[in-house]
């Protein structure tokens, strides 16, 4: 643990002092230096330099920029030192090749595509999950955070957070080493908080958009303990009422934290009628049926688009659940509700529900111990259903009976653009007509879009 | 799992950042396509290149479906495995929990033995007993305890199997996404590369294009400069001759010009010192003109003078007259009115003088009219009579001849018996000129029986006149007419139907338009008769007569302008030469131009004799009476039926007759006598019988 935590937060490191030896530098031994544009040959610089170069070397103490000529802005941009204070350079300077300079010092080569190819979001963005991936509950003072955020308010549209850190334990809880009775001691008498609070922060950044968040420790090795990888209810509590703070969000995600019924349903209570979420991804956790039931209803109570359940624990009656509420949504455009176990209970009530929606494009079902009676179900909606798009089916036994009923639905289906059948034994008769078919609905997809195109 | 679940983000991002690209350059190349489709829309054929980009789009797509396929192969086997895992698991978990319920039940089951031997062991009093059964008691607790341990490790058995499954999972997963990578970097290598050589390929055959068309360009290119080049030359060359030819037009006519002027110039100075002449003389009369002018000016300004007194005074004379005009506008305003009147009256007077007379006229006709009618009665009345009378005569006559006198009868010539009626004009004999229209316009069939009428009515000239003043003239008119008859009576039916027939199509003018709209619906015969009924009319041909004069006009008209050469003079004398050529007379020699210009003269020489003949006709209307000289000699030749030397023999026959008589009624008296003696010797006889018979049987 302690080694994940000693980390040291980033902090200002000067270049190393120049070296007074001049025949070690090969530029002060050439009388003429070709491949430097600025280079002149009088030995006295201009008192426009020396100008710029002092308002360089003392820019934290005053920052002098937008009163400069552009020419000169130029120059004094270029050679700012990249661990300039944030405060000072956050709000004052906006030149993208300043920030680039700044993340690649930091963090090395980045793709700046994934930030809207722009750089100072990336080193906001960066900055403020840094800071909040190596904050430790009780430890870390929480002016560190809130001192950020004036700073990245304006900047900052996405937080990935892959870590998120317990509080130190007690030197008698270490000494006790058990999982289960740590469990038991964080309830009675543990610190305030088990992570951060994104109470604190969530209200305060008006840009927010997406929010990535993983409960677990990165890089623990072999200090893993249970309870580094805990989410517990009270930091549900706090993190759905942070979530409903923040009215901008459009895309939530919640990985790998073990989020069972209780606490989906808690999220979700929360969630509900929230005026601009519009991605929920629940992936890798422990959602059951009760769970599904929650999530059907905030289906009907928002405006969701797209909804991710993939990988966990929902059974036939939270497949129904979903399917009812799946019934009378038009907003839903795609459901991914793939390595369940929905069984065929799941998948009828999935597919007859397909047969009054008539919004969702993209459905995927793969690996949910569905069989033939889906199947059947399934190619009838694809006759009456022209609004798919896509559908996975992947790892069910639907068996090749399976496959010749959905053949058969496909056949009568123009939109459908993909149909994933992979270890599905259908039979490769049925899987080359069906590719057949999807492939002639693609080419005439594409060529539509060129005749609107051109 | 969060490994395999994020790194396909960053492929698929890639993936799709390669499909924009793509598209982007799709549509790059389309809009390249469309320039040169502007270029050259005449040949708008699949092109090489375009060829080329299809083939390869869809090498590309079927390349990236393919890799997309081979790199979520693994998610999906790794899905698979899980998902069968997990079935395993939920299966294993479910027999473990059965095993242990199992176990348990059996444990409680030891269990409540152990405790019920306890109670049992309270009761026992013997050490020994208790010893045994402690003993016994402590065995079964340790086999309790024993089975626990063992299911203890049992499941601590499990555990560690899971471990170590746990591990292999781990080592899969991490191979898997090794895999993945592996083929996801496999893929983009792959695909750049392909992406690379499609580009190159695509490339080369738009450069293919681009020299082919550049090739053909820079061809044509040439031909249109050298055809320029060309073009120059000639037309500087013509340019150049052009201009030596306008040099040397512009020196000739510069020279002519010269000349030109100089003559001018000569000609306008003589022009100039004779203007300077004439300005001086024309000075000179000006002079002597200002001088008479001033002159006049007085004189004009005294009369001036004397006309403004004038003028006063002859205003004044005209106010007056004015009044005087005005009083006598009055007056004649009056005179017009009181005339005015005057004429009404008087054309009142006359319209009623007019009925009158026209009344008066009527009934003088009517009486006429009675009057002839009460005559013809009468007449006929009294010859009825006469015959009546005459015939009795004649009987009387013929019995006396025959009877008395025994001698033959013969009948005195009685032409008069068979006339009836009164004496009349016998010029209603006449057929009307239409009549005779319409009979030479019947069909063939009928003809002879015309053609014998017709030669009748104009042979036959019976006819009188009253007029005393026109019969002479008339007479000799019908003379000349039955001559000229009699010279046209041969001249076949057959031409002069032709020739009205031809009069009726080119004097079709004289027509009136609206008798021919009502025309158009007859029969052509009928047509023709109407139409040549009103050309009569207009021409003013009303008898057969007439008709025949024209006829025979046209004859000889044609003939003469037939036979001008041969000088046959056109007289009726020269009848004789027509004659007999009238039959070899032609319907070539009629010709319809000639038509009018004959019509003409026709008419020309017909109208005098109807002037001549107009007043004919009046005269007769006023004269209205009949002949009444031959009344008394027709009555005359009746009374003297039987002539004076038969009344003779009547007489002396009488006389002889009477004679008889008497001798005769003596005869009678003498058979009387001798019969009454008879008679009286008869009954003498008979009483005498009576009396003889009557003593016998008394």
């Amino acid at each position: 643990m302690t080694a994940t935590i000693s980390k040291a937060p980033w902090g200002g490191t000067y270049p190393p002092v120049a070296k007074l030896n001049l025949a070690a530098d090969p530029r002060k031994m050439r009388r003429i230096i070709a491949e430097d544009p600025e280079w002149s040959l009088a030995v006295v610089p201009h008192l426009s330099n020396i100008c710029l170069q002092h308002i360089v070397r003392n820019f934290e103490e005053r920052p002098i920029l937008d009163k400069l000529l552009p020419s000169h802005k130029d120059y004094v941009l270029e050679r700012l030192s990249t661990s300039l204070p944030l405060r000072v350079t956050s709000n004052l300077i906006s030149d993208e090749g300043y920030w680039k300079r700044c993340c690649q010092k930091r963090w090395g080569l980045r793709d700046v595509s994934a930030y809207g190819h722009s750089w100072k979001r990336m080193f906001h963005e960066r900055h403020l999950e840094n800071i909040i991936e190596l904050f430790i509950p009780d430890v870390t003072d929480p002016r560190l955070v809130l001192d950020a955020v004036p700073l990245c308010r304006d900047y900052v549209t996405r937080l990935n957070i892959s870590q998120l850190l317990p509080p130190i334990k007690e030197p008698q809880a270490q000494e006790e080493d058990d999982g289960r009775d740590s469990a038991s001691d964080l309830s009675v008498q543990g610190p305030s908080v088990d992570h951060f609070d994104f109470g604190i922060l969530l209200d305060k950044l008006s840009r927010l958009e997406e929010l990535h968040v993983v409960y677990r420790v990165k890089g623990c090795g072999m200090n893993f303990e249970w309870n580094l990888f805990e989410f517990t209810y009270r930091d549900c509590e706090l993190l759905a009422r942070a979530l409903k703070s923040c009215t901008t969000l459009r895309v939530l995600r919640i990985h790998q934290s073990k989020v069972d019924d209780e606490k989906c349903r808690l999220l979700v209570n929360n969630l509900l009628d929230h005026p601009s979420l519009r991605e929920l991804n629940l992936s890798h956790n422990l959602v059951g049926d009760r769970g599904a039931r929650a999530i059907g209803k905030l289906l009907t109570r928002s405006r969701l688009e797209t909804l991710t359940v993939y990988d966990n624990n929902i059974q036939g009656p939270g497949a129904r659940a979903i399917a009812h509420a799946l019934a009378k949504n038009t907003s839903l455009l795609s459901l991914d509700l793939r390595l369940n176990r929905l069984g065929d209970e799941g998948g009828q009530a999935i597919a007859q529900a397909l047969l009054k929606n008539c919004t969702l494009e993209r459905l995927y079902l793969g690996a949910n111990e569905m069989s033939e009676p889906t199947a059947t179900v399934l190619s009838q909606v694809l006759v009456q259903n022209q609004m798919l798009r896509s559908i996975s089916l992947a790892c069910n036994r639907l068996g090749s009976d399976g496959g010749k009923v959905l053949e058969e639905g496909v056949s009568h289906n123009s939109m459908l653009l993909e149909c994933d059948l992979r270890l599905t034994e259908v039979g490769q008769e049925s899987e080359y007509c069906i590719r057949r078919v999807i492939q002639n609905n693609k080419n005439r997809e594409r060529k539509t879009q060129d005749d609107s195109v051109m | 799992m969060s490994q395999v679940r994020n790194l396909p983000e960053n492929p698929e991002e890639r993936i799709a950042a390669r499909r924009l690209r793509i598209v982007a350059r799709s549509k790059a190349n389309k809009r390249e396509d469309g320039v040169d489709a502007v270029d050259n829309v005449t040949k708008e054929e699949p092109r090489k290149s375009q060829e080329q980009v299809e083939l390869s789009e869809k090498r590309m797509i079927n390349l990236h479906r393919d890799g997309t396929e081979l790199v979520t192969n693994i998610q999906v086997a790794a899905d698979a495995r899980e998902s069968q895992r997990r079935a395993e698991m939920y299966e294993a978990g479910r027999l473990r929990v059965e095993k242990l319920e199992n176990e348990a039940k059996s444990s409680l089951e030891k269990f409540e033995e152990i405790t019920r031997k306890w109670t049992e062991a309270k009761m026992k009093e013997i050490p020994q007993d208790l010893r045994d059964c402690l003993n016994s008691q402590q065995q079964l607790c340790a086999q309790i305890i024993e089975d626990k341990n063992k299911l203890i490790h049992e499941l601590q058995q499990e555990v560690k199997l899971s471990d170590d499954r746990y591990v292999k999972n781990l080592k899969k997963q991490a191979e898997d996404i090794d895999l993945i990578i592996e083929r996801m970097e496999d893929q983009a290598k792959f695909l750049m590369s392909s992406l690379r050589d499609e580009l190159v390929q695509i490339e080369n055959s738009f450069e293919q294009e681009r020299k082919i068309l550049l090739t053909g360009n820079r061809k044509k290119w040439e031909q249109h400069t050298e055809e320029r080049r060309h073009k120059e030359m000639e037309n500087v060359m013509q340019r150049m001759r052009r201009m030596e030819e306008y040099e040397e037009s512009l020196q000739q006519l510069r020279t002519t010009d010269a000349e030109e002027y100089n003559m001018i110039k000569f000609k306008l100075d003589t022009d100039v010192q004779v203007l300077q002449q004439k300005l001086q003389q024309t000075k000179a009369t000006f002079q002597l003109n200002q001088e008479k002018l001033d002159y006049n000016l007085q004189v004009m300004k005294k009369r001036d003078e004397e006309n403004t007194i004038i003028k006063s005074l002859q205003k004044k004379k005209i106010t007056r007259l004015q009044d005087v005009v005005s009083s006598l506008k009055i007056k004649c305003a009056n005179e017009e009115k009181l005339s005015r009147e005057e004429n009404q009256k008087l054309t009142e007077d006359y319209t009623r003088n007019m009925q009158q007379y026209k009344d008066m006229q009527q009934k003088m006709r009517h009486f006429a009219a009675i009057d002839a009618k009460k005559f013809e009665e009468v007449w006929l009345m009294n010859e009825e009579e006469v015959k009546a009378l005459v015939t009795k005569t004649l009987d009387t006559d013929r019995l006396i001849h025959e009877q008395l006198l025994g001698l033959a009868w013969q009948r005195p010539p009685m032409a008069f018996m068979e006339r009836c009626g009164p004496l009349k004009n016998q010029r209603q004999a006449q057929n009307t000129a239409r009549q005779t229209a319409a009979e030479l316009l019947q069909p063939v069939g009928t003809s002879p029986c015309c053609l014998g009428n017709y030669k009748e009515a104009s042979a036959g000239p019976g006819y009188t006149c009253e007029s005393g003043v026109g019969q002479e003239s008339r007479s000799s008119k019908a003379d000349k007419t039955g001559n000229g008859g009699k010279n046209s009576g041969t001249v076949s039916i057959k031409t002069v139907k032709k020739l009205l027939e031809l009069l009726c199509d080119e004097a079709g003018f004289l027509i009136e338009s609206k008798l021919l709209k009502l025309l158009s619906p007859l029969e052509k015969d009928e047509q023709c008769l109407m139409k040549m009924d009103s050309i009569f009319t207009a021409l003013g041909i009303e008898s057969q007569e007439d008709v025949q004069k024209l006829v025979n006009f046209f004859m000889e008209y044609w003939q003469l302008q037939g036979d001008l050469a041969q000088d046959v003079s056109a007289g009726g004398g020269g009848g004789g030469s027509p004659q007999e050529e009238a039959g070899e007379w032609t319907s070539d020699l009629m010709n319809p131009n000639d038509v009018l210009v004959a019509l003409k003269s026709f008419t020309a020489c017909h109208c005098r004799h109807r002037d001549v003949v107009a007043p004919q006709g009046a005269n007769m209307l006023a004269l209205g009476g009949r002949d009444d000289s031959e009344d008394a000699a027709y009555w005359k030749s009746m009374a003297d039926v039987i002539p004076e030397a038969k009344v003779k023999v009547w007489d002396a026959l009488e006389t002889a007759l009477n004679k008889y008589h008497t001798v005769l009624m003596d005869r009678c008296k003498l058979i009387k006598d001798t019969q009454s003696l008879k008679q009286q010797n008869a009954e003498l006889r008979m009483l005498l019988h009576q009396h003889a018979n009557s003593r016998v049987s008394a």
